[in-house]
């Protein structure tokens, strides 16, 4: 009891500079980007849609009237027993003239004999495989050379997307001709497998569902997500393709930019997928994912972030941006923990709970307000309201700790040359030219 | 007493047969037309011909004969060796001059003894009558084991020799099934040889396998290397890889020369072109073009046949001495009708009760004595069909109680029971007015000779010999 009137006793002798002194890192940074600027961009959206509605009518009538072939690839390896599942949730499509090409990475399980009987009963269109594994980007290069469709989409097979996912993310092409490339919006499917997973719909609500459209209304969003994301044929033929992974999805997002063009987010291209199901499996992922950000962003497109022939403003705040708050803030939150340490040892206890009260009155306030801004969920908000408090622990300390071994690892190692998710054979020759 | 020749010589009334044993030996020469009616006169025949063409022909004609005076016949080569299987196996032996006839007369003799063991009853289905060919031949020729030959010029690949020979090139496949009932009739054993695939379509064995297009069957085609560049990730077909210039392979993506496959580049897959309707694709399917009736097959659609070696029973060297009338499916697929069995154990039992009563009883016997030309002229399920009408309309004419059954395709018995003699001949003279109205009216061509007989049923003799009493005069 003592403790809590104690540190109900701190919270009320807080003034604005001592709380700005202690909780400098959640004001500045934290409430500043992740909610006053978000709230921002969402309603420059909200706004952004009325005012051109009449222009996205046009792109829609635009889009009906040409009804263009869409290719959609699908690059895996040993995913036959999704693929079915797929072919079913496709054929729902509002949009149908759409060709489907399914790439099967050397598979060792009956993938192939799955798909060649769908290919023979002709749902699939085209369907090619290597025998030997190649990797990721070889997979979906091999699939974009046999296209046919003006528009390229790229999907993951373990996923299935709203029956209009497909009208959706072809739209955005014919609002704004400079448009290279669309994202889809990957929500989670199995939010109530278990607490990793619901952490983790709360997180793609944040950083996707709303994070994104904020990026995308700012002209900084810099990701497509290879489980969803459409691109133009002549712009893909271009930049030639996926380049060598890990992470070769935001690796393409930052070729597109570079080529002149710009990135789009359709909220409504809605994609479901599961997520890893364990906070083993989550770290492994994440670990892979993360070390992308040094690799591809500090090494590969250093370009981007210097005055050169192509420089280009937005691209360097997308840049600058995603390394300000994803690799410089990780660590110069170490340095907040070390300040409080040194300069507050008697309080730190009280300063972890106002810090925990904080973000979660922030993450109540987004799930509810944000919610508003949504118009399509999988899930109902109030399903999450439990979870918010943990949200803490997983953003700030799990999600923190496995980013900050991945910049490590990759900063003084390179190891995501050594990930398994790509065959040696390929990152040899990537290590070696820098790719 | 019959002047037996201990010289071979030539016939004095006919200078083309030879005489020698007591045997004569029928020459046929290539100049001679295709006609073999007169081998019946003969004991033997000599084919020489320099024109194996037409020695082939020859011995189809002889073997695939109805008549068992002619496929029995034994048949020699003179100077010829190019004959190959599967006439060789039809043939029972080869001269090099006509001296050597005096070598060859034991196994000829043997063989004509063997064929005055055989009865030849007329068969019920066309499927019966090879069936009696095929014991009967194998039993002359005291050949135990049948083994099929690669035939070229057979329907199915595989030749039978007396039983392919029945059977045109498209018809062949028929052999397979004569081959199941002799078995399932246990005339036979079989082991397994190999294995056939027969068009879905026609059932021929003459397949063209092709790699075809999935979408347009069609298999005109390229076929070439997809290449997947390690370094830039680019994978595509080679073609892409090519320049004007030089034998070089050059990324399209990073115009690097390719240097070492397996170091700096691989080729995990191919991709095929089709030139007829520009679809790509790797796999290709593979479908079987019957040389026949140019059906192209699915190849799981294909009918598997088995090819086995037929081995004669004890069962099937009895039946062919007693000769081999009909099927059992034959039978059963005729309603109205019993089985030969059971109506000799019935009669057996009305012989019983005619002992126990006064009344009168009577078995009629009706024979078609040309059923070979008509049974030739008709299809197994014509023949079956015609039967079964047959049998309907004979029903409607007698009295209930009756009961038929054939003793051979051709002839039929009835017992008409409980029935005066003067009411059954009238009966039996109206089913043979019927008979013949009925066939005359479907075979226009045919003239039509049934006889008949009727006797009362004695309940001295056991029915059996009643049976073999009416049934003598027409075997």
């Amino acid at each position: 009891m003592s403790t809590i009137g104690e540190f109900i006793s701190y919270i009320q002798a807080l003034g604005p500079a001592k709380f700005l002194r202690v909780f400098w890192f959640f004001v500045i940074f934290e409430f500043f980007r992740y909610f006053l600027l978000d709230l921002v961009g969402l309603i420059l959206h909200r706004v952004s849609l009325w005012v051109n509605r009449k222009k996205w009518k046009r792109a829609s009538e635009q889009l009906k009237k040409e009804n263009p072939l869409v290719s959609i690839i699908v690059p895996g390896k040993n995913e036959g027993k999704h693929i079915f599942k797929l072919v079913k949730s496709l054929s729902e499509q509002t949009y149908q003239n759409y060709e489907l090409i399914i790439i099967d990475d050397g598979s060792d399980d009956n993938t192939p004999i799955i798909c060649k009987s769908l290919l023979k009963n002709g749902l699939i269109d085209q369907f090619y495989r290597n025998d030997v594994r190649g990797g990721k980007a070889s997979a979906a290069n091999l699939g974009l050379r046999f296209t046919k469709g003006k528009f390229i989409i790229h999907l993951d097979a373990d996923c299935s997307y709203d029956n209009d996912a497909v009208e959706k993310i072809i739209l955005p092409f014919y609002y704004d001709k400079d448009i290279g490339g669309v994202g889809g919006n990957v929500m989670v499917r199995n939010y109530k497998e278990s607490l990793v997973t619901t952490l983790q719909a709360v997180e793609y609500f944040n950083s996707v569902g709303i994070g994104r459209i904020v990026t995308s209304q700012f002209g900084i969003y810099r990701i497509i997500s290879g489980a969803f994301g459409a691109f133009r044929a002549d712009v893909m033929d271009k930049i030639q393709g996926w380049d060598i992974g890990p992470g070769l999805d935001g690796d393409i997002t930052v070729k597109i930019r570079k080529s002149g063009y710009k990135i789009h987010f359709a909220p409504e291209a809605v994609c479901l997928t599961s997520v890893p199901n364990t906070f083993k499996k989550l770290a492994k992922q994440r670990y892979r994912w993360d070390k992308s950000l040094i690799r591809f962003r500090l090494r590969k497109h250093k370009d981007v972030l210097f005055p050169n022939q192509g420089f280009s403003l937005i691209n360097f705040i997308s840049f600058f941006e995603n390394i300000l708050y994803n690799l410089i803030l990780n660590f110069k939150w170490y340095f907040y923990a070390i300040d409080l340490v040194i300069n507050f040892p008697d309080l730190l206890v009280h300063i972890m709970l106002t810090n925990l009260f904080l973000y979660t009155t922030m993450g109540y306030i987004k799930l509810i307000l944000f919610g508003w801004f949504r118009t399509r969920s999988n899930a109902p908000n109030y399903y999450f309201l439990p979870y918010i408090p943990l949200m803490v622990i997983y953003f700030g300390y799990f999600l923190r700790f496995v980013r900050t071994r991945a910049y490590f690892m990759e900063l003084f190692f390179k190891a995501s040359y050594n990930d398994p998710w790509n065959p040696l054979k390929t990152s040899v020759h990537a290590k070696e030219k820098g790719l | 007493m019959k002047n037996v020749n201990t010289e071979i010589s030539t016939s004095k009334e006919n200078d083309r047969v030879i005489e020698y044993a007591g045997l004569s030996f029928y020459i046929i020469y290539n100049t001679d037309s295709l006609k073999t009616d007169d081998i019946v006169f003969y004991d033997a025949v000599i084919i020489q011909a320099g024109d194996p063409e037409f020695t082939r022909h020859i011995i189809t004609r002889i073997r695939g004969h109805f008549n068992p005076e002619h496929y029995l016949k034994p048949v020699l080569l003179l100077n010829q060796s190019s004959l190959k299987d599967p006439y060789i196996n039809l043939i029972d032996g080869t001269l090099y001059s006509l001296e050597q006839i005096k070598l060859i007369l034991p196994s000829v003799q043997n063989i004509l003894l063997r064929i005055k063991d055989l009865t030849f009853t007329s068969s019920l289905s066309y499927e019966a009558l090879i069936i009696q060919k095929t014991i009967s031949f194998m039993y002359s020729r005291n050949i135990d084991k049948m083994k099929p030959n690669v035939d070229f010029n057979s329907g199915i690949g595989y030749n039978y020799p007396i039983l392919s020979v029945n059977f045109s090139r498209k018809e062949e496949h028929q052999v397979l099934n004569i081959i199941k009932t002799m078995t399932e009739e246990k005339l036979i054993t079989k082991e397994f040889h190999d294995s056939v695939y027969l068009c879905n379509n026609c059932t021929s064995g003459y397949m063209s396998y092709r790699e075809v297009c999935p979408k347009c069957n069609s298999s005109n085609a390229v076929s070439q290397d997809i290449v997947h560049h390690f370094p830039c990730s680019y994978v595509g077909p080679i073609e892409d890889f090519k320049n004007q210039i030089d034998d070089e392979l050059n990324c399209p993506k990073c115009n690097k020369t390719l240097r070492h496959i397996g170091v700096d580049y691989d080729k995990p897959s191919i991709v095929n072109d089709c030139l007829s309707c520009g679809h790509r694709y790797q796999d290709f399917n593979v479908k079987a073009k019957c040389m026949n009736c140019q059906f192209d097959n699915e190849v799981e659609e294909l009918k598997k046949s088995t090819i086995n070696v037929i081995s004669i029973t004890k069962k099937g060297q009895v039946m062919a001495v007693n000769g081999y009338v009909t099927t059992s499916r034959d039978l059963q697929e005729i309603k109205g009708t019993v089985k030969l069995d059971t109506f000799t154990t019935m009669l057996k039992y009305e012989v019983e009760r005619l002992k126990q009563t006064d009344g009168k009883s009577n078995l009629a016997v009706l024979h078609l004595k040309n059923s070979g030309e008509a049974y030739s002229k008709m299809t197994t399920d014509l023949q079956k069909t015609m039967l079964n009408f047959l049998i309907q309309d004979i029903r409607k004419n007698i009295p209930t109680s009756s009961i038929i059954t054939f003793y051979s395709s051709s002839t039929i018995l009835i017992s008409l029971n409980d029935l005066p003699l003067k009411i059954a001949k009238r009966l039996t003279q109206d089913i043979v007015d019927l008979m013949t109205a009925l066939i005359e009216t479907n075979f226009k061509d045919m003239v039509v000779s049934i006889d008949h007989s009727v006797k009362p049923v004695s309940n001295k003799l056991s029915g059996e010999l009643q049976i073999q009493q009416l049934v003598k005069d027409y075997f």
